[in-house]
C-alpha cells in the first residue's frame, strides 16, 4: 500500500487533507526539495498577483519595483512560521523536527498557491461582473490551505485537534515576537554600523591633511 | 568598429530628426508647465495658456492702481477693476482704453465716497453695477452714472449675529435679482437679499470637516447632558471666500482655507446644495496635489478665485502659489498655468481672475496690474477636443485628442478620450491600449468585455472544436495512463505495480 515517489507523495497529501500527512510521516516521504520549491512559488505568486493581474481588475503603481514586501510576505513569513511553531512545539512536547514542519506546511501551501495562481490566469479572461468566479477559486484554495495546514501540524507533531489550535495561535503570537526582535536587531546593527562609518569619517578627516 | 560608428551616427541623425518633429510652443512661458498623471504625480505639459503682457494703472490711463482687489468683466464687454487703495472702480474696456472711474455715489440728495471697495459685480439683466464697499459696511447698488438705488447694510435680523463684523468681500446677483453677499466673518454661508433689499437668510454653508476631534465632540455630545453640550466649543465651518455665477443660475463658490479639504470647490444650485457631489466630489482635488515636483515647497493651495469661462471651463485661482488652474465643466484638469515670482505670467499676490472669449484676465494686488494670458494652439486643440468629448461627440472628439497626443504624450485625458472614440466605433482591441495606456480600469473593463464578446462571435465553431479535441486528448491520455503504456522516466523506480 502507498508504494509512492515523494513527486506522488505530494499529490496524495494534497488530496487527502484527513490522512495524507500521516502517510506521509509513516512513509518518511517528504521532499525539502519540493518543499523548497513551493516556498519559491509562493514568491512567485506574491509578485504574480500584484503584477500580472488582468488589468480590469488591478493596477498597481508601477513606476517602482520594490522586491523586499514580496520577500518578506514569502521566505520571511515561511521560515518565521517555521521556527516559530518548532519553538513552540518544543514546549508542548511535539514530536516535529524542523525539517518535517517545513515540509509539511510548504506541502499545506500548495492549494493557496495554486488558486491565487489560477484566479490570476482566470482574470484575463472573465470581466469586473465575474469577478465572483475568480474569488471562489481563491477562496476555495485558501480555505483547503488552512484545513492542509492545521491537518499538518497535526500530523507532524501527533496532537489532538485542540492542542494544534493552541499551538497555531501561539505560533502566530511567536512570529509577531520573532518579528519584533529582528527590527530591533536591524536598527541596532544600523546604528552600529552608522557609529563605526562616523569613526571613520572622522578619522578619514583627521589624516587628510 | 565602423558598424558600431555607422550605428551612432544613425542614431544622432534619428534624435535631431524626432526634436525636429516635436511641436514646442510653452518655450516662452517663464514657468514650466505642467499636469497630473492618474497617480497625482506632476508631469510635464505643454502651456494652454501664454502670458502675453500686463497691462498697469498707467497704460489704462487712470493712475497707477493701488492694491486693487476685484476685477470684473461684464456682458457688454467692460472692465470693472475694484481699485481698493485707492477707493474707486475703474471702468475700461477690453483693450484696457479708460472709460472712467466711480469714486462718488449720489444717494437721496447725499454724497457717497467709497472706502476700501474688495468687489463689483454687474447685473447683466439689468445693468446694475453691486459695489461692496468694505469698509464702509454696506454693498452699493447703482447705475452706471453713480445713482445709487440701494443700499445693502448689515441685516437687523434675529438670525444675523448682531455682534459680527459686516464687511462685505463679494458680491453677485442671480436673476431673480437676489443678492449674494460674501462676509468674511460670516461663516454660515453668503448673506442674502433679496431684490427689495430684505434679509432672506443664508446661503450655501461650507460643512464642517469630519477631523478626529469633530468625531470625538460628536461622539460625548451623544451621551453629554445639555449642560455639557452647551459648555462644549461649537464647530463652526469655515466661510467661502469667493464665488461666481454661471447663467444657468449656478453659484461656483471656493474656500480658501489651507487647514480643511472638504467643499473647497463647489456647486451650488438654487437650494444651495452642492451638486458637485453627484459628480463625485469627494475623489476630487482642485488646486495642487502636495507634493508636486514643480513647485519649490510644497504647500496647499489657496484657492481665491473662481471664474467661469465661455463653455463652463471652471478658472481657479490659487493664491499660495499664484497659479490658475482650468477645469473643463466636468472637472477635468485642463491646464496650470502661473507661479510665484516676479516675471510676466506669475504672481506675487494674485487676487482675482476673469476670462473673455479665449483670453484670462489675472489682477495681482501687490505688482498692481493686470496680466493678459492667451489661449495657446495647444491650449485651442485640447478645448476643443473637451468640449466635443463633454457633448458627447466621442467620435468627432477623436482627431482632436490624436492631435493633443501630438503635442503633448503625458496628456491623460487624450488617451482616455481616444480610448472611449475607439470604443464607440467598436474597435475594442485599441481602445484596450489606450485605456491601459491612461489607467483607467473601469473604461478598459468595458472595452475589454466588448472584444471578449467580439472574439467568441467570430471564433465561436474554433473554440468549440479546440475545446472537444482537448478533451478527446485527455481522455485518451488517461486511458493509456490508466493501461501502463506512458511511463514517466521518474517512475521507473516505483516499487510494485501501478
Amino acid at each position: 500500500m502507498l508504494d509512492l515517489t515523494k513527486g506522488q507523495f505530494v499529490k496524495h497529501v494534497v488530496m487527502h487533507p484527513f490522512e495524507g500527512f500521516e502517510d506521509l510521516r509513516w512513509k518518511k516521504q517528504g521532499s525539502m526539495g519540493i518543499a523548497f520549491a513551493v516556498v519559491c512559488l509562493l514568491f512567485v505568486q506574491q509578485i504574480a498577483y500584484n503584477r500580472l493581474y488582468g488589468f480590469q481588475y488591478y493596477s498597481d503603481y508601477d513606476k517602482i519595483f520594490n522586491i523586499v514586501p514580496y520577500l518578506f510576505r514569502s521566505f520571511i513569513l515561511f521560515g518565521t512560521w517555521v521556527v516559530a511553531n518548532w519553538a513552540m512545539c518544543t514546549l508542548f512536547d511535539g514530536e516535529g523536527t524542523m525539517k518535517n514542519i517545513f515540509v509539511n506546511s510548504a506541502y499545506a501551501l500548495i492549494p493557496y498557491i495554486a488558486g491565487y495562481l489560477i484566479g490570476t490566469v482566470m482574470s484575463h479572461f472573465l470581466i469586473q461582473d465575474e469577478y465572483v468566479f475568480i474569488q471562489s477559486v481563491e477562496v476555495i484554495g485558501t480555505c483547503w490551505s488552512f484545513v492542509l495546514l492545521i491537518s499538518g501540524i497535526k500530523a507532524v507533531h501527533q496532537f489532538s485537534f485542540g492542542k494544534t489550535i493552541a499551538l497555531m495561535l501561539l505560533t502566530l503570537v511567536a512570529m509577531v515576537a520573532i518579528l519584533f526582535l529582528l527590527v530591533l536587531l536591524l536598527t541596532l546593527f544600523q546604528q552600529v554600523l552608522i557609529f563605526i562609518l562616523s569613526i571613520y569619517t572622522e578619522l578619514s578627516y583627521r589624516f587628510r591633511v | 568598429m565602423s558598424s558600431f560608428k555607422k550605428l551612432l551616427s544613425l542614431l544622432s541623425a534619428a534624435a535631431v530628426a524626432v526634436s525636429a518633429m516635436t511641436v514646442n510652443v510653452s518655450a516662452l512661458e517663464t514657468y514650466d508647465p505642467y499636469s497630473y498623471d492618474r497617480w497625482g504625480d506632476a508631469v510635464a505639459s505643454q502651456a494652454g495658456y501664454t502670458a502675453e503682457k500686463y497691462v498697469d494703472g498707467e497704460t489704462i490711463g487712470c493712475g497707477s492702481l493701488f492694491e486693487p482687489a476685484d476685477l470684473f468683466i461684464s456682458h457688454d464687454d467692460l472692465m470693472y477693476i475694484a481699485d481698493k487703495g485707492n477707493n474707486r472702480i475703474v471702468i475700461t474696456d477690453l483693450d484696457f482704453n479708460f472709460k472712467k472711474e466711480m469714486k462718488e455715489f449720489s444717494y437721496n440728495g447725499e454724497t457717497l465716497t467709497l472706502k476700501k471697495p474688495t468687489g463689483v459685480f454687474v447685473d447683466q439683466y439689468t445693468g446694475n453695477i453691486y459695489i461692496c464697499d468694505t469698509e464702509n459696511d454696506r454693498v452699493i447698488k447703482c447705475d452706471t452714472d453713480g445713482n445709487v438705488d440701494r443700499l445693502f447694510t448689515k441685516p437687523n435680523s434675529e438670525l444675523y449675529d448682531q455682534n459680527l463684523t459686516y464687511n462685505p468681500s463679494k458680491v453677485l446677483v442671480d436673476k431673480a435679482g437676489n443678492v449674494y453677499i460674501v462676509v468674511k466673518s460670516q461663516t454660515k454661508g453668503a448673506v442674502m437679499f433679496n431684490s427689495n433689499g430684505e434679509f432672506l437668510g443664508f446661503y450655501g454653508a461650507n460643512r464642517v470637516e469630519a477631523t478626529a476631534e469633530v468625531l470625538a465632540n460628536a461622539f460625548w455630545n451623544l451621551i453629554g447632558t445639555q449642560a455639557q453640550k452647551d459648555r462644549r466649543a461649537k464647530q463652526t465651518p469655515i466661510g467661502f471666500s469667493n464665488f461666481d455665477i454661471d447663467d444657468d443660475g449656478f453659484i461656483f463658490t471656493v474656500t480658501d482655507s489651507q487647514e480643511v479639504d472638504t467643499d473647497l470647490v463647489k456647486k451650488l444650485n438654487p437650494r444651495g446644495d452642492n451638486i458637485l457631489d453627484s459628480l463625485g466630489a469627494a475623489d476630487m482635488t482642485f488646486g495642487d496635489i502636495p507634493p508636486a515636483y514643480y513647485s519649490i515647497y510644497s504647500k496647499k493651495s489657496s484657492l481665491t478665485d473662481i471664474d467661469l469661462g465661455p463653455n463652463g471651463e471652471l478658472n481657479i485661482l490659487d493664491f499660495q502659489h499664484g497659479r490658475i488652474f482650468q477645469y473643463d465643466k466636468e472637472c477635468w484638469l485642463l491646464f496650470i498655468m502661473g507661479g510665484s515670482g516676479d516675471q510676466l505670467g506669475m504672481f506675487l499676490s494674485a487676487a482675482a481672475v476673469e476670462s473673455h472669449d479665449n483670453h484670462l484676465y489675472v489682477l495681482d494686488s501687490r505688482k498692481n496690474n493686470i496680466t493678459i494670458f492667451t489661449r495657446t494652439v495647444f491650449g485651442e486643440i485640447v478645448t476643443n477636443a473637451a468640449n466635443l468629448y463633454n457633448d458627447g461627440l466621442y467620435e468627432e472628439s477623436l482627431e482632436p485628442w490624436r492631435n493633443v497626443l501630438k503635442y503633448d504624450g503625458n496628456y491623460r485625458r487624450a488617451y482616455i478620450g481616444i480610448g472611449n472614440a475607439l470604443y464607440n466605433k467598436y474597435e475594442y482591441k485599441e481602445a484596450m491600449e489606450y485605456f491601459e495606456i491612461s489607467i483607467s480600469r473601469g473604461r478598459y473593463n468595458r472595452a475589454f468585455e466588448g472584444y471578449r464578446d467580439q472574439w467568441l462571435k467570430d471564433n465561436y465553431v474554433a473554440a468549440i472544436i479546440v475545446i472537444i479535441v482537448l478533451i478527446v486528448l485527455i481522455s485518451i491520455y488517461k486511458r493509456m495512463r490508466r493501461r501502463g503504456k506512458i511511463v514517466y522516466p521518474w517512475e521507473k523506480n516505483r516499487k510494485g505495480g501501478v
